[in-house]
């Protein structure tokens, strides 16, 4: 593992969370496609993220919406 | 500012306060001669107003109850939670500063009530005690689990065989405090520093959180593809 895979890898999730100047994000974008196993982690970490937040939705239940709706409205009272 | 706020009254505080604030460059020094009498102060920072609540707050209610569910972890205390979190809003909202974050400041009430309400019969654990988990755990799993050839397909088997309730358990498992910012962060895509506003830790704090809840995240995925037998199981030098 080179000293690039090491500073790439150190800005995994802030590359990933967006949290990261543009000079940052072309440097790794750049390493990433020269390097083949930093870009298939970070590939497979993005596609991660995606599977974990679709997995986490949940419905909120029309009943739910309604008490909620009720109980702000009989505080307005 | 007042000294030592309660919990509560930190609440009702405004996310980002950014309108209107005194920056001492629109502020003469006292000892400026005014000429003329005193402006009338001006109407703003604008106050959100308590009639516009239910139209401007509702559209949050179902994000909030997802993140409700996975705080509270399950359907009975996640209602109660949204419920409280949005009579506090209403009650607190000629305090909010309208033009700011609004999603972000019902955050901070959910996540406040959710913590001073079913924090208390809990130890929070330090983060040593998440264990030292190395970065990329999942994906070193499948990386040893195949050879490179086929690692492409596994990579896609993990993915598509977790299901959702793998993910909730997951999520669910982790300490609150490592928890909480991931639901922020992975849920809700916030950036790191409203996760710091909203959780009123340093923003250093939040990366820490995550970057630990992460890991242990995936060693937790990691037990459920094994389960599923979408990963070998470990060596037992390996664990």
């Amino acid at each position: 593992m080179s000293d690039h895979c090491r500073d790439a890898l150190d800005r995994l999730y802030a590359y990933l969370d967006r949290e990261l100047d543009t000079e940052t994000v072309t440097e790794i974008s750049v390493h990433l496609e020269e390097c083949p196993p930093c870009g298939g982690a970070f590939a497979f970490e993005e596609r991660l993220m995606v599977v974990i937040r679709s997995g986490l939705r949940e419905e909120i239940p029309p009943a739910v919406v309604d008490r909620l709706r009720a109980a702000i409205r009989s505080e307005i009272l | 500012m007042n000294p030592g706020p309660t919990h509560y009254e930190c609440v009702a505080l405004p996310l980002s306060y950014s309108g209107g604030g005194v920056t001492g460059k629109h502020n003469p020094p006292l000892s400026t001669p005014r000429p003329g009498p005193l402006p009338a102060p001006l109407p703003f920072p604008a106050v959100a107003d308590q009639a516009d609540f239910e139209a401007d707050a509702m559209q949050y209610a179902p994000q909030l109850y997802t993140a409700a569910m996975r705080m509270a972890r399950n359907p009975t205390d996640a209602e109660d939670l949204v419920q409280e979190t949005f009579l506090k809003a209403y009650r607190a909202y000629d305090s909010f500063t309208e033009g700011t974050n609004l999603k972000a400041w019902l955050y901070r009430i959910l996540t406040n009530t959710y913590i001073n309400k079913y924090r208390k019969d809990r130890r929070r654990p330090t983060e040593s005690e998440l264990g030292d988990l190395e970065d990329l755990y999942l994906y070193k799993r499948i990386g040893s689990a195949e050879t490179a050839d086929s690692s492409r397909s596994a990579e896609d088997r993990v993915l598509d065989g977790l299901v959702e309730s793998d993910i909730k358990q997951a999520v669910e498992a982790l300490p609150e405090n490592f928890r909480v910012p991931v639901l922020l962060a992975d849920l809700e895509g916030f950036a790191y520093k409203e996760i710091a506003e909203i959780l009123d830790i340093p923003i250093g704090t939040v990366m820490s959180r995550l970057h630990r809840g992460r890991k242990a995240l995936q060693a937790s995925l990691a037990e459920f593809a094994r389960h599923r037998g979408l990963l070998p199981d470990p060596d037992p030098e390996d664990e």
